[in-house]
């Protein structure tokens, strides 16, 4: 679970930071172990230009936040939409599937990510989201 | 009192206009009583009388003033609550500097230790105390020193993969 490249962006965290004037600005926690991660973006035509993200929590949490805002540069709205937990489990590489306590940890940065945008373009997420 | 639960040996009589129900305790305890759990109860309490609580109050009492000691040799480690045996019971609650008590207990499972992560019931101490969470380790009857030495063996590996 502790792989080099999770250790990695724990102690490293890319993109770490908030932005002045952001476009879409989310935070979620996780009430169970208070992990906190707040993720702001920059959009322009439906595109995300830049990104920043902020928390605390577990090496899990903060490692998958790192690498899930490194993919979102270039990305349009619509792709962020059809992330889903998969994408992130691959992201990260951690076989968490039989982890139902630390696969939350994991997915707290995709469910803020998802909920800021779905905020932002006035959707309700599904119900399998 | 109405009874809130129906099921069996909860009644004295019923009919199709009445039903009328089993005196209290009776009509509150619906359904099949614990009986296994009763029996097993007995069982337990026969098992700790043979050993006597006092030994294992006093067992306990030594694994903690074990564990204490080793604790305190621990870099970065920092352990909530009384350091004397004499105000404690048989669990110790800490937090290793740099890393989160849930990849802590997460790190000490790999090595074979079983701790508990997070609140331990006492969300509103935690935010007195301005941590996340706490790792703890409990002792017990069934527990002996070596555990106490392969925690701390885990501890340093948790410190040395974080650092």
């Amino acid at each position: 679970m502790y792989r080099e490249v999770i250790l990695e962006h724990y102690k490293h965290p890319h993109n770490a930071g908030t932005l002045d004037t952001p476009d879409i600005s989310h935070e979620e926690t996780n009430p169970l172990c208070g992990d906190r991660v707040r993720i702001d973006l920059q959009v322009a035509d439906g595109v995300i230009t830049d990104v920043r993200f902020k928390g605390r929590g577990c090496a899990i949490s903060q490692a998958s936040a790192s690498l899930l805002t490194d993919e979102l540069r270039g990305k349009t709205l619509d792709q962020v939409r059809a992330l889903g937990k998969d994408d992130l489990l691959d992201l990260i590489g951690i076989p968490l599937d039989k982890n139902p306590v630390r696969i939350k940890c994991a997915l707290l940065p995709l469910k803020t990510l998802k909920a800021g945008v779905y905020e932002y373009l006035g959707a309700q997420p599904d119900e399998t989201e | 009192m109405p009874p809130f639960l129906g099921g069996g040996s909860m009644i004295k009589t019923v009919a199709l206009q009445e039903t009328t129900y089993a005196d209290v305790p009776a009509r509150f305890e619906a359904g099949t009583p614990a009986i296994g759990e009763a029996i097993a109860l007995g069982e337990a309490v026969d098992f700790l009388s043979e050993i006597g609580m006092d030994q294992i109050a006093e067992h306990e009492q030594q694994l903690i003033g074990y564990a204490l000691d080793r604790l305190a040799d621990v870099e970065g480690l920092q352990i909530y609550g009384p350091l004397s045996t004499d105000q404690r019971g048989g669990a110790i609650s800490f937090t290793l500097d740099g890393i989160h008590p849930h990849d802590l207990a997460a790190l000490l499972d790999r090595e074979g230790v079983a701790v508990r992560a997070g609140h331990h019931c006492c969300q509103p101490l935690h935010a007195l105390l301005d941590v996340p969470a706490t790792t703890r380790a409990s002792f017990y009857l069934y527990n002996v020193p070596e555990e106490i030495d392969r925690l701390v063996v885990g501890l340093d590996k948790a410190r040395k993969l974080f650092s």
